[in-house]
């Protein structure tokens, strides 16, 4: 990996299994046969390897790198984590950015330290998907005939949450979040927790990295949750008649490739057949544009940096997507 | 940085250098002016941490002093202290846990940590002292 390849049309985008079946069944697509059958932990540093290739052919290619490590590994052992993505890089040496997926974007100071081991771009992800959130919240608003909200925005404190909250209210919808450190600065009404806020809105935003933080009897009948958390939001089964809505669902352009191993990737990952998810999309416009600086890193993400990705991707034929993604149907 | 430091219960206990390394970290990873990040600040309540901000909290200082802080550690241990003695019952404290708490979490008014405490309620009363005082404990433990 140099700085020299950066430019090339390529990028790697980093993932890790997201449970221990998931991380057998498709954590790394070449793995030891102890590892697929569960008989080891996975925490051999040679547990890395890349699941697929994905992108629109002559624009930008990437290799989707799995580490080895399921969600409660990564949060143990956020430095072996990161000695693992700095591998799972190396083994994409001729890609100019790297993009974050998941937990590889929160641990180890949320690719702050990976990004000062790496000559190329590292980007986590937080500029597309506040972008496909936001529109995709816009998106059920209209669904639910209440263009000017209000929408309660949960995990509003996080650099999404707080950017999806910011891009409503600058569009003058009224906006709950659910703390004051999301509300700081901001033209929003400050509610006392998750449940406070969600109470009596018709769309909620699920923003937070993880999710178990919204009681489901909070829930106003027939509310519309977009979510991005994972696990999602509410801490338990979605009442009847509220939708659970994949709020980081994009639809990719024609010619977007992933073949087989790409399919079923995003199919483990709770994505349906025409859908990718955002992030993904960030390290592939970053590399596109030929930029040097990532979208997002650590807590930084510009209103302006969302709205440039945002442009840059909808010209290459990305398109957020209201839809249910099947870990919404799970509620 | 000398050891051993001795716990703090306010501000003007601390050891500057290690306040300020704890105090840069919780700026750093919560996003904050090292001005919010007061020692006597809840972490939940009033910075706004979720639960992942722990985990980058954790890291920071990890890197900061050279030192691993277990997950969970300052509740872990409390059940450790309790040893056969029972910690909660159906999710609420015992009052030998409760004792082992507040032994734990000096800078934590004793008031707060109050029978019928349930064991879920525990993070909200961390404070940023909390973590001041398990980085002085473990960097005693380093140097011991």
């Amino acid at each position: 990996m140099s700085r020299r390849a950066r430019g090339e049309g390529r990028f790697a985008f980093l993932v890790h299994p997201l449970s221990p079946a998931h991380r057998r069944l498709l954590g790394v697509r070449w793995v030891d046969p102890p590892m697929a059958l569960g008989l080891d932990r996975g925490l051999g540093l040679t547990d890395v390897g890349p699941i697929a290739q994905v992108g629109l052919p002559g624009v930008a290619m990437g290799t989707v790198l799995s580490i080895a490590l399921d969600p409660a590994q990564m949060v143990a052992e956020p430095m072996d984590a990161l000695v693992r993505m700095w591998r799972a890089a190396q083994l994409c040496p001729q890609a100019g950015a790297v993009g974050l997926g998941s937990l590889c974007a929160v641990v180890a100071g949320r690719g702050e330290e990976l990004a000062a081991r790496l000559p190329v771009p590292v980007t986590t992800g937080g500029a597309a998907t506040a972008w496909a959130l936001h529109r995709n919240t816009r998106a059920a608003l209209a669904a639910v005939g209440r263009p000017r909200g209000p929408v309660a925005v949960i995990g509003s404190s996080g650099p999404v949450g707080r950017a999806v909250a910011a891009l409503l209210a600058g569009e003058g919808v009224a906006v709950v979040v659910d703390g004051k450190r999301g509300g700081k600065g901001l033209d929003v009404r400050v509610a006392e927790g998750a449940d406070d806020a969600a109470r009596g809105c018709p769309v909620v935003v699920g923003a937070g990295p993880t999710g178990g933080s919204l009681s489901p009897g909070a829930l106003a009948a027939g509310a519309l949750l977009v979510d991005v958390a994972l696990p999602g939001t509410l801490s338990g089964p979605a009442p009847a008649g509220c939708t659970v809505l994949a709020g980081e669902a994009v639809l990719p352009p024609p010619g977007w490739s992933r073949r087989g191993w790409g399919r079923l990737f995003h199919l483990f990952a709770g994505y349906g057949p025409r859908q990718v998810f955002a992030c993904l999309v960030e390290p592939l416009v970053l590399v596109a544009a030929g930029r040097d600086r990532p979208y997002a890193l650590g807590r930084r993400l510009e209103i302006d940096d969302i709205a440039d990705l945002g442009a840059r991707a909808e010209a290459l034929g990305f398109q957020p997507r209201l839809a249910r993604g099947w870990r919404g149907w799970r509620g | 940085m000398p050891a051993p430091y001795a716990l703090a219960t306010s501000l003007d206990q601390v050891d500057d250098a290690v306040w300020g390394k704890v105090r840069e970290a919780f700026a750093e990873a919560l996003g904050l002016d090292e001005e919010e990040v007061l020692f006597e600040a809840r972490i939940i309540g009033e910075l706004g941490a979720e639960s992942l901000d722990f985990l980058d909290i954790a890291f920071r200082l990890e890197r900061a002093f050279d030192i691993k802080i277990p997950r969970g550690g300052i509740e872990q241990s409390a059940r450790e202290g309790a040893g056969a003695e029972e910690y909660e019952k159906d999710g609420v404290l015992t009052q030998k846990a409760l004792d082992l708490l507040a032994q734990a979490m000096p800078e934590v008014p004793r008031e707060e940590i109050a029978p019928g405490l349930k064991a879920t309620q525990v993070p909200e009363l961390f404070r940023v002292g909390t973590f001041y005082n398990l980085v002085v404990h473990l960097l005693n433990l380093k140097a011991a």
